[in-house]
Order: structure tokens, then C-alpha cells, then sequence
């Protein structure tokens, strides 16, 4: 086989500059507007302005997948949709999975496999217990005994002293029971609460955009394809500088 | 007349024909690719009182009352995520489990304070993509031995860690707590 010429070879890199050149176009030029509306965010006044479309805000996991399950104590509603655990409708900031909720005497407990919650009577949380304050985790279970808080955990059965920071074993059964699904209404009304509470910067989603980590891997892959695209178009384009020899 | 532009013998040889120009762009995108970290554990919290303490004490609570929650505010610019915060004390040392977010997420730090000084913090679980750095020993010595001066301040400061600034600002703003919780206990 022989050697291409070097007239062979300076048409080669051409035809890969042009063609490369025409797919890498649009990405290129997504990613030069972007990045000057990224450069100057405050003249665009970018920082302001808010994204609440459903499908953005469910690619910052801003709205949760599945159904929303919950319980209602009194007058307040604990749900958990996702990830995500709510009072009302405002994020509750208590890690782990709800296992379920009760009115200790002016108080509202929340638990979850891993942490409680004590909220008092104006919605404030007084106390996040963890594992330095709890019984050997997973908490199973959550229930009220003579107005002293009990639970249940991997380890047994616990009632809880008044300020809710010591606990003995007792034998006190507590029943099992599953979330209740939370219906249409009450879904949609707190669907409606996180897009208006989690709307993200503008500036933030066209960050994301120009990365392409907003569309997930293919996104990020596609940009590293841009990347790409200008590094090989430089090193083709720098073949072709040199001028021709006569 | 020679060549005027030098490439390099690599990007030349890289683009010499088509297949050596898809291997070479496979090759870059395989070496490129983004880690996305989830919570970093480095210690669990009764691990760290009892490492710190010599034992797991029984637990107490201050509760705030609304001159205390002011000074609060004023320390962290916003409200403390609970209105009692617990510690464990031994002897003259007082451990406190406290949380404050960097950007988006909670910073779980472990305080002890002893005398009106701080003698040890150790980053417990860092939530946040970026600053983790703050968890490093050579971050949070920069701590020991620092006292509330006036204005509840450190009487040191910690220097900053470049890309990590508000996870720096927040573990600052809870080393002003901790002594600041200690001093009211």
C-alpha cells in the first residue's frame, strides 16, 4: 500500500475540518451564547429571573418522583414525597424515611428510620434527634402512651421523658401502620407549593445548560463533544495553515 | 522555505489518518468524565463525642430564649435549625454536634470547647459537592485554642480555602456558636 501524498493527505484534512466543522456548529454555538449570557448574568439580570417549568425543576430533583404518602396530626399534615419530607407545605429539614407522626402533649414528633423531630406549637423545630439521642436505629415505630412519647426501634419498645432527651425500655406494644397515599388535591397543592418555593435562578439553569449537566449524561456527553470538536478543528486548522507549495 | 507553524509530532501523528483521529478523540473522552461525591461520612457523631470525651455522657439541651436566639442570629445571620441544641459535657469539657449549611446542603461538625477555648472540631459528614477541603485536619486546627472576643468573634481567625469559601464561613460561624453555646450553658 502506498503513501498518501501530501496533497492526499491536505485534502483528507480538509474534508474532516469542513464536516466536523458543520456538526460541531450548533453545540458551538449554543455554548458561545450561553457563555456570554453566563459572563454577563447581572446585565441580563439572569440572577433575578426564576425557572418553575415542572420539567426543570424535576431535573434539579426539586420535585420529587412517586407519590407522596403522609399523615395527618391535628391540624398539620407530614408527608413525604421522595427523598423529601414535608410539614405542610414547607421542607422539613429531617433526614431518613418518615415512619410516622404524633401530638405529645403541645408538640408535634415526627420520626423517620433514622432521626426525630420535636416541633413546637409554632411550627419551630425545638429538637433534631439522631443516634446520640435515640435507641439502637432503624426507629420502627411512633406512638404516645399517658402523653409521654414511645418508640419503637430495631432494639424494642422505649418511652421517652418529657423533655424527650432520655428514654427507658418499657413494654408497650405499638402498632403498625403504612402511610396513607396523599390524594389528588392534597398532591397537587403541595406540587404547587415546591415549583413556587424551589424555583431555580435562571442563571443557574443556563449554567447547567451550557455544561450540559441539566440533560444528564448525554448533555455532559454531548458539550465533551464540543470540547472536543474545537481542539481536533484547531489541530486540522493548523494542518491547513501552512501554505500550499507550488 | 521550512514550515513556519511547529506542531507538535503527537497532534500530527494523531491526525494522520482517520482512524488514528477517532482513537485519539475516544482516548480524550474516556480520559475526561466528572465525579458527583455523596455525603461524606468521616465520622459518626457518638464516634466522635466518645473519641473526644472518653465517653458518651447523658445528653442535655439549651434552650434558647429569645435573647439567646438573638445572638444566635446574629452569629449565623439567620436562626439556628432548632431552638435547643444539645451537648454532652465531661469535666471541663463541652462536645456539641452542629449543623449549618455551606451552600445547599448541612455541614455536620463536631465542636468540643473547653475553658472558653476550643479544643477540637472534626468535620463529621459533608454534604456539598465542593469544599470538602474544610475537613481536612489542617483546616479545623486552625480552630484550637480560639476564644470569644468581643462581637462574639474568634480571637483567630481560620484562613481561607480558595473554592471552598462558604463552607469555610460556615464552619467559622459554628465555632463562634460553640463558644458562644458554651458560654451560656
Amino acid at each position: 500500500m502506498s503513501e498518501p501524498t501530501p496533497k492526499h493527505r491536505r485534502r483528507n484534512t480538509r474534508n474532516w475540518h469542513r464536516w466536523l466543522g458543520l456538526v460541531a456548529a450548533l453545540p458551538l454555538l449554543w455554548l458561545s451564547i450561553s457563555g456570554l449570557l453566563l459572563n454577563h448574568a447581572e446585565f441580563f439580570g439572569l440572577n433575578e429571573a426564576e425557572v418553575s417549568t415542572g420539567w426543570v425543576l424535576k431535573r434539579y430533583n426539586q420535585v420529587p418522583e412517586g407519590e407522596p404518602r403522609g399523615v395527618q396530626v391535628g391540624d398539620r399534615k407530614v408527608s413525604q414525597w421522595g427523598v423529601l419530607l414535608f410539614l405542610d407545605h414547607e421542607d422539613l429539614q429531617l433526614n431518613g424515611n418518615l415512619v410516622g407522626a404524633v401530638a405529645v402533649k403541645n408538640r408535634l414528633v415526627i420520626a423517620t428510620d433514622e432521626r426525630v423531630g420535636i416541633v413546637n406549637g409554632s411550627g419551630e423545630m425545638e429538637l433534631d434527634l439522631d443516634e446520640l439521642s435515640l435507641p439502637p436505629l432503624p426507629v420502627e415505630g411512633v406512638g404516645v402512651k399517658g402523653e409521654q412519647l414511645v418508640i419503637r426501634s430495631s432494639g424494642g419498645t422505649y418511652r421517652f421523658a418529657n423533655d424527650f432527651l432520655s428514654f427507658e425500655e418499657c413494654e408497650i406494644s405499638l402498632s403498625t401502620t403504612s402511610l396513607p397515599l396523599l390524594g389528588d388535591e392534597a398532591k397537587d397543592e403541595l406540587e404547587s407549593a415546591i415549583r413556587t418555593r424551589n424555583a431555580m435562578p435562571l442563571s443557574r439553569v443556563i449554567l447547567d445548560a451550557h455544561s450540559g449537566k441539566i440533560f444528564g449524561f448525554p448533555g455532559t456527553f454531548l458539550t465533551d463533544l464540543a470540547a472536543i470538536s474545537v481542539i481536533v478543528l484547531t489541530i486540522l486548522g493548523l494542518r491547513l495553515f501552512p501554505k500550499r507549495k507550488l | 522555505m521550512g514550515n513556519p507553524i511547529i506542531i507538535p509530532s503527537i497532534l500530527v501523528s494523531a491526525t494522520a489518518s482517520k482512524l488514528r483521529s477517532l482513537f485519539f478523540v475516544i482516548a480524550l473522552l474516556l480520559s475526561g468524565g466528572s465525579a458527583f461525591s455523596a455525603d461524606r461520612v468521616y465520622q459518626k457523631p457518638s464516634d466522635f463525642i466518645r473519641g473526644s470525651l472518653g465517653e458518651i455522657p447523658a445528653n442535655k439541651a439549651i434552650v434558647l430564649d429569645a435573647t439567646q436566639q438573638k445572638a444566635v442570629r446574629a452569629i449565623l445571620g439567620k436562626r439556628y435549625k432548632t431552638t435547643s441544641i444539645r451537648h454532652w459535657s465531661v469535666g471541663k469539657k463541652t462536645a456539641f454536634i452542629l449543623e449549618e449549611i455551606g451552600k445547599t446542603e448541612y455541614i455536620t461538625t463536631g465542636y468540643v470547647v473547653s475553658g472558653g477555648k476550643i479544643s477540637t472540631v472534626k468535620v463529621l459528614v459533608y454534604r456539598e459537592t465542593h469544599g470538602w477541603e474544610v475537613a481536612r485536619p489542617a483546616f479545623t486546627k486552625q480552630f484550637e485554642g480560639a476564644q470569644l472576643k468581643g462581637g462574639n468573634q474568634l480571637s483567630r481567625a481560620a484562613k481561607n480555602i480558595a473554592g471552598a469559601t462558604l463552607s469555610v464561613r460556615a464552619l467559622t460561624k459554628l465555632a463562634r456558636l460553640a463558644l458562644y453555646l458554651d458560654s451560656i450553658k
